[in-house]
């Protein structure tokens, strides 16, 4: 199959970038002339809402609030917060009654702090270490252990975004470093990576800088030279400082290395003949949330079409985040909404918000199963991850979490299942599942695995 | 530990030998140009007859502490069995937590049986001099990682260096904050992402710094807040104007442009408003480019342009111009609806559709998208700067270059250039002069010094004799970064790298000169919008946005001006030299007509800020504020424990302990008790009624409650609001329910609204003045504070306290301490992440 080039002007494209709209202009975004007779990769979205859910409190799992009544292959939305995926029923897989014991306090001392532990556990399904200092310890995230192994044939091996502002002052307590509240994407157990917020910046990492292909091709070939000259200047440096800097400095010539490896990368692809007609920047950060997730979503389906990344990891919101959400109906902060009291009332209320989140993912969703690739759609060559390290919130617990997986993963996955574990199985046997499936076939554990699960 | 101990020992008599004589006398002379050491840490050595035996400090915790925090019972997560009182400084860390939580007067708890003042005052003071005289005889400056720059400094550096303001969040991921601060090294992590937004940043800011002949079209987007004001006037717009935007933007050449303005539109896609004739100006640098008039019937499907007014393309010169896209005041004053318009309209669809009021068009966002058929590169102040020679021929060139890109790394580097600096620099020019021409050469080597590590990082280099675990003090040069960095956020300035240059910096006379020059200049506002903003935690009051059926008023245009208000406050105190404690208890604010409005303070016109006395005695110090009000509130309603919970960290330093784990949420306890509608207040005292929570909210609560006449947005009010559900189902306004601030302070002083609680809190004013100092320090050696600081942080207080309490004292104590002007040489088994 052969696609070819559409040109689109760049008023198409920013009105696309900005709002809404969009397939057409996505399919023009497809490389020209590129067969696409492959397989095409497997991509993967790691996805994370925090604050739990109301289908996770004794009356929502009553009411059927987030997992729905009947586990196996015939199961009803219609009670459910994940109702606004029904249409995707068929590519969507629950997996409920799990638990995230890594996000539980261990040790006396780390109690209290859930909300500052849980993003790191959601990906690692390690404990993290209780720390504020620069020893943070959590694991290797599931995003990130995929990407070190088949992340390395794109530009970039994967891309962390987030919406809500780190740098909110007082925001993480209980003695935890706030990285474990700002990302959960960790490229080793003490390297957490930074998530990204500003659409615009995500755009110039996934595209590069510069209004035409030569004007970037000439850039790259600078940077490379500059790259060149900070290896030399770094090695110069070292030799004036104390032990522990020269070890950042190695941290940082890391650093330039990875960069330099990426530019060989973008050369490569450019040398094989591809080339892609790039729209204009997207706007800076949309100060509607809704705007600001689908810009994101937008984002992260160009990046996958276009191969320049095939992983992402997207953290929807923060925890304590106290964010109304007016489409939802409910007028109470995101974070006050979740301590509902176990008030029937107020869990139907957080429950609406839940809803509202989910109604959002479906727009994510919607372009993926619109979006044609090989002899299927993206949907069925990628695999999500999305819910919360969090079950109810208002007990800050970490038990029977919402968990659900969408797409096909490239036959991996079949779908349109709700798996519901034996009471007290970690979550983690989820991750060591899937990447049994994609790839990692010999991988004895992952967290706090014990076992695979039945989806 | 003893042999750790003595190790320590040894490691102290050799870095006494380097450095002079730290901390051994008293009444040392500066020596000009000399090896000065910094100044002592020493505890006076007058004697003091408040001095406690031995046994009685013994007796003193056991009396007073061992009930509660022993091993077993382990009350607040603390024993004190371990403390060492015969040797201080085995469990330095340990005393410093007793003596903290004893000079705030929050140990013994209420309630309990407390120790007269005298004897408190008495052991604390026996302590404090034990430990200071440890650390005179020891003195540890502490040790960290190198610092890289952060987002912030980078940009205030580019604006020293290139003199454009740049929009680094661009390019660069957020700063990780550590004890609140963004600048603490040991959270400075590295990552590609970071890497990457450095090369980029370098590549984009040398282009827009110097203008680009080849500039390709782009665009750039502002978006207004959707509740920004529409109805004032904005800081930088032409007089005449009310609302819109009003920026400074780095123009790429001299080309033409065209400018976007989008309105906002209704939820049926048609434009918002309801006022007629409105005009948008399209102004640069004050000067009218376009006048676009608003057509009632425009919507965002009814043609090509939907809710867009655009100017056509239009000639701009490069270089940096302030844009702005207002309306046209069309009145002189605000109209006159039965209900008063409110300022922002949009902050709900209920209140924007509520028919009975004028309502005004909102610009939604601002575009300036070119250049097209660019012509040239016109000076800019930006080029005259950096241009400090023109080659008129080839072999001009190249001595030309040199001068112009030594002085630009010298100044991004801080430091006089070698050889081997320029060797690099040069080769890149001469490749992109070959290439292309003498300008591109000169903007490849701005480049090239905007990605150096030398630029990005404070390295401090390590004197080659210093063994690690050794003091050494760092040098004049990197001594210089340190200060500059910690006054103005940005690169020394000539006569402070001169004086550093010439090895002068170290000496106290000369320090103190520049210390006090610096502060005098307009860059120290660095201090009361970066330092004073972290400290008090402001960044939190952006993104807080109250319920609007409450507070409809509350919009980001008021919330910009509380901010304003406070760093305008803080500025004040830093200018003006006043005694720290005025930040408690000053009478005199700063607003705008927005704010003074927003306080009742009558007679204040316009959007600029004035300086004002205060009549009510409630509005004085900083828990007067409203940023500080509003950021400590949530959406629908006050919080006592957060009011409460700041005042204990931000002012006294103790932050409370976490809540234990299953915490009933206060939004848990009903509203309603008999038949009775309960305040926040009554609804907080019953959920305080839980043992588990009783022991810390008693000491954190009574602080909030004593501000419970301070509404969410810092109003001050006598009723707190309430609501029901009418028969449509919506929530309609009911009559309130009288607010009730007394209380007791967990010291047993009784409080009945804020001007009691500044009095109670000033009765710890000491803790105050410790903990502004504390955090000043850290923010000053980007390194958390620790224990071992304690000696250093009190005898800067000490000091200060002659001088009674300046600022500049506090500032000048921390840059002559030693934490500031030394450190300790990295052991090879440092830890690092």
């Amino acid at each position: 199959m052969f696609i070819t080039k559409k040109a689109i002007s760049r008023r198409t494209v920013l009105r696309s970038m900005g709002a809404t709209v969009a397939l057409p202009f996505l399919e023009s975004m497809l490389p020209a002339m590129t067969p696409q007779t492959k397989k095409p990769p497997l991509r993967l979205a790691c996805l994370e809402m925090v604050h739990g859910a109301a289908g996770c409190t004794r009356y929502g799992e009553q009411k059927n609030m987030w997992s729905p009544a009947a586990a196996g292959r015939d199961f009803d939305l219609a009670p459910s917060s994940l109702l606004p995926l029904d249409p995707w029923k068929k590519d969507l897989t629950i997996v409920s009654n799990t638990d995230m014991h890594a996000a539980e306090a261990w040790e006396p001392h780390e109690l209290g702090g859930d909300h500052f532990r849980s993003s790191a556990v959601y990906l690692t399904q390690a404990h993290p270490k209780h720390t504020q200092s620069s020893d943070v310890r959590a694991g290797i995230s599931f995003d990130q252990l995929y990407a070190q192994r088949f992340g390395q044939e794109t530009p970039l091996p994967s891309i962390q975004l987030s919406i809500e502002s780190v740098d909110q002052a007082g925001g993480c307590m209980y003695g935890y470093s706030c990285v474990y509240t700002d990302t959960m994407s960790w490229e080793t157990p003490t390297k957490p990576l930074p998530m990204v917020r500003d659409p615009r910046m995500v755009f110039d990492q996934l595209f590069g800088v510069g209004g035409s292909k030569n004007e970037r091709a000439k850039r790259r070939k600078t940077d490379r030279s500059i790259l060149d000259w900070l290896n030399r200047r770094v090695s110069a440096l070292k030799s004036s400082v104390g032990p522990a800097d020269r070890q950042r400095l190695d941290e940082y010539f890391e650093n330039v290395r990875e960069i330099e490896r990426r530019i060989t990368r973008i050369e490569q692809q450019n040398a094989s003949g591809e080339s892609r007609q790039l729209p204009s920047a997207p706007i800076g950060v949309p100060d509607n949330w809704e705007e600001h997730v689908k810009l994101m979503f937008d984002l992260q389906v160009l990046a996958f079409v276009g191969n320049t990344t095939n992983i992402s990891s997207f953290k929807m919101s923060r925890d304590v985040n106290g964010r109304v959400f007016p489409p939802s109906g409910v007028s109470t902060g995101f974070h006050n909404a979740s301590h509902h009291g176990e008030n029937e009332q107020r869990i139907t209320q957080y429950a609406a918000i839940n809803k509202y989140h989910i109604s959002v993912l479906a727009y994510f969703v919607d372009k993926l199963k619109k979006t044609q690739e090989g002899d299927g759609t993206l949907l069925d060559h990628i695999l999500i991850l999305y819910g919360s390290p969090m079950g109810n919130s208002n007990l800050h617990n970490h038990k029977r979490v919402p968990l659900i997986l969408l797409g096909h993963a490239g036959g991996a996955l079949k779908g349109g299942l709700h798996f519901k574990a034996p009471d007290g199985t970690p979550s983690a046997n989820m991750h060591l599942t899937l990447l049994h499936r994609i790839g990692f076939d010999n991988l004895e554990s992952f967290g706090d695995s014990t076992g695979e699960i039945e989806i | 530990m003893s042999r750790q101990i003595f190790a320590f020992f040894g490691v102290v008599a050799v870095c006494l030998l380097f450095v002079g004589d730290v901390g051994l006398s008293q009444q040392q002379k500066p020596l000009a140009g000399s090896q000065t050491p910094p100044a002592k840490v020493a505890a006076s050595p007058v004697v003091d007859t408040s001095v406690m035996s031995l046994e009685k400090q013994k007796a003193f915790i056991s009396q007073n502490c061992s009930g509660c925090h022993n091993d077993k019972a382990k009350i607040g997560g603390m024993t004190l069995t371990a403390l060492d009182l015969d040797h201080v400084e085995k469990t330095g860390e340990l005393a410093e937590r007793v003596l903290k939580k004893l000079r705030t007067g929050l140990m013994p708890p209420a309630g309990s049986r407390r120790p007269d003042q005298e004897t408190v005052k008495a052991f604390v003071g026996t302590l404090e001099k034990q430990l200071d005289r440890v650390a005179a005889l020891r003195p540890n400056p502490g040790t960290r990682l190198f610092q890289r720059l952060t987002r912030d400094e980078y940009a205030r550096s580019v604006r020293e260096l290139l003199g454009i303001d740049v929009d680094v969040e661009k390019y660069l991921p957020a700063d990780t904050l550590s004890e609140g601060l963004d600048n603490m090294s040991e959270s400075q992590a590295f990552s590609a992402a970071l890497m990457e937004g450095y090369i980029r940043a370098a590549a984009q800011i040398s282009r827009e710094a110097l203008g680009d002949p080849n500039a390709e079209p782009t665009s750039a987007v502002f978006k207004l807040n959707r509740t920004s004001a529409q109805l004032r006037h904005v800081e930088g717009a032409p007089v005449g104007t009310r609302g819109g935007i009003s920026i400074m933007f780095n123009f790429p050449a001299d080309g033409e442009y065209n400018f976007r303005s989008l309105m906002h539109g209704d939820t049926e896609g048609t434009l918002f408003g309801n006022s007629t004739n409105e005009q948008i100006e399209v102004s640069i640098d004050g000067e009218r480019l376009a006048l676009l008039n608003l057509d009632p019937g425009m919507a965002e499907e009814s043609s090509e342009k939907g809710l867009n007014l655009a100017t056509g393309r239009t000639f701009v010169k490069a270089g940096a111009h302030r844009v702005s896209a207002a309306f046209l005041q069309k009145r002189s004053e605000i109209v006159d609806d039965i209900i008063a318009p409110i300022e922002h309209t949009l902050a709900s669809i209920d209140i924007a559709d509520d028919g009975e009021k004028t309502t005004y068009p909102h610009l939604r966002e601002f575009e300036i998208a070119g250049p097209f058929n660019v012509s040239g590169i016109s000076d800019t102040p930006t080029r005259r700067k950096v241009f400090t020679c023109r080659p008129s021929s080839r072999s001009d060139e190249t001595p030309c270059a040199t001068k112009i890109i030594r002085e630009m790394a010298r100044q991004a580097y801080r430091r006089p250039l070698n050889d081997e600096d320029m060797e690099g620099l040069m080769t890149f020019y001469e490749q992109a002069r070959a290439e292309n021409d003498f300008e591109s050469g000169i903007r490849t080597a701005l480049q090239v010094i905007l990605t150096s590590p030398d630029f990005l990082f404070k390295l401090e280099p390590v004197p080659a004799t210093v063994k690690p675990g050794q003091n050494y003090r760092i040098s004049d040069l990197a001594l210089a970064t340190r200060l500059s960095y910690f006054l103005w956020g940005t690169v020394p300035d000539d006569e402070l790298i001169t004086a550093a240059r010439q090895g002068r910096l170290k000496d106290p006379l000369v320090l103190e000169k520049q210390v006090l020059r610096l502060l005098a200049d307009s860059r120290a506002s660095w201090l009361s919008t970066k330092f004073a903003g972290q400290w008090l935690q402001l960044a939190d009051l952006l993104t807080f946005r109250p319920d609007p059926f409450y507070y409809p008023q509350y919009d980001h245009s008021l919330s910009l001006s509380m901010l304003r208000e406070v760093e305008m406050f803080f500025d004040s105190i830093v200018r003006e030299d006043r005694n720290v404690l005025d930040l408690l208890t000053a009478n005199y604010t700063f607003v705008d007509e927005r704010l003074a409005l927003h306080y009742g303070i009558p007679v204040v016109r316009g959007g600029q800020f004035r300086r004002v006395e205060l009549t009510d005695d409630y509005r004085r110090g900083l828990l007067g504020k409203g940023a500080v009000l509003a950021l400590t509130s949530v959406a629908d309603r006050t919080s006592p424990v957060q009011r409460g919970k700041w005042v204990m960290t931000v002012l006294l330093g103790t932050p409370p302990p976490p809540p234990p784990p299953v915490v009933p949420d206060l939004e848990q306890t009903p509203a309603v008790s008999s038949g009775k509608l309960l305040t926040v207040r009554e609804r907080m005292e019953t959920h305080r009624n839980n043992p588990n929570c009783m022991s810390c909210h008693r000491m954190i609560d009574p602080i909030g409650l004593a501000l419970e006449n301070f509404d969410v947005t810092g109003q001050w009010r006598t009723w707190d609001k309430t609501y029901a559900i009418s028969s449509a189902g919506v929530r309609i306004h009911t009559a309130g329910i009288p607010v009730d601030s007394t209380t007791t302070l967990y010291d047993g002083t009784p409080l009945d609204g804020p001007a009691s609680l500044r009095q109670g809190i000033l009765k710890y004013s000491d803790a105050f003045i410790s903990t502004l100092t504390e955090k000043l320090l850290a923010f000053a050696i980007g390194r958390r504070v620790e224990h071992f600081d304690m000696p250093v942080v009190r005898s800067i207080s000490r000091d200060a306290a002659k001088k009674n309490n300046r600022f500049s004292a506090v500032i000048l104590g921390i840059v002559k301490s030693p934490a500031f002007q030394m450190s300790r040489a990295q052991a090879e088994s440092t830890a690092v992440h």
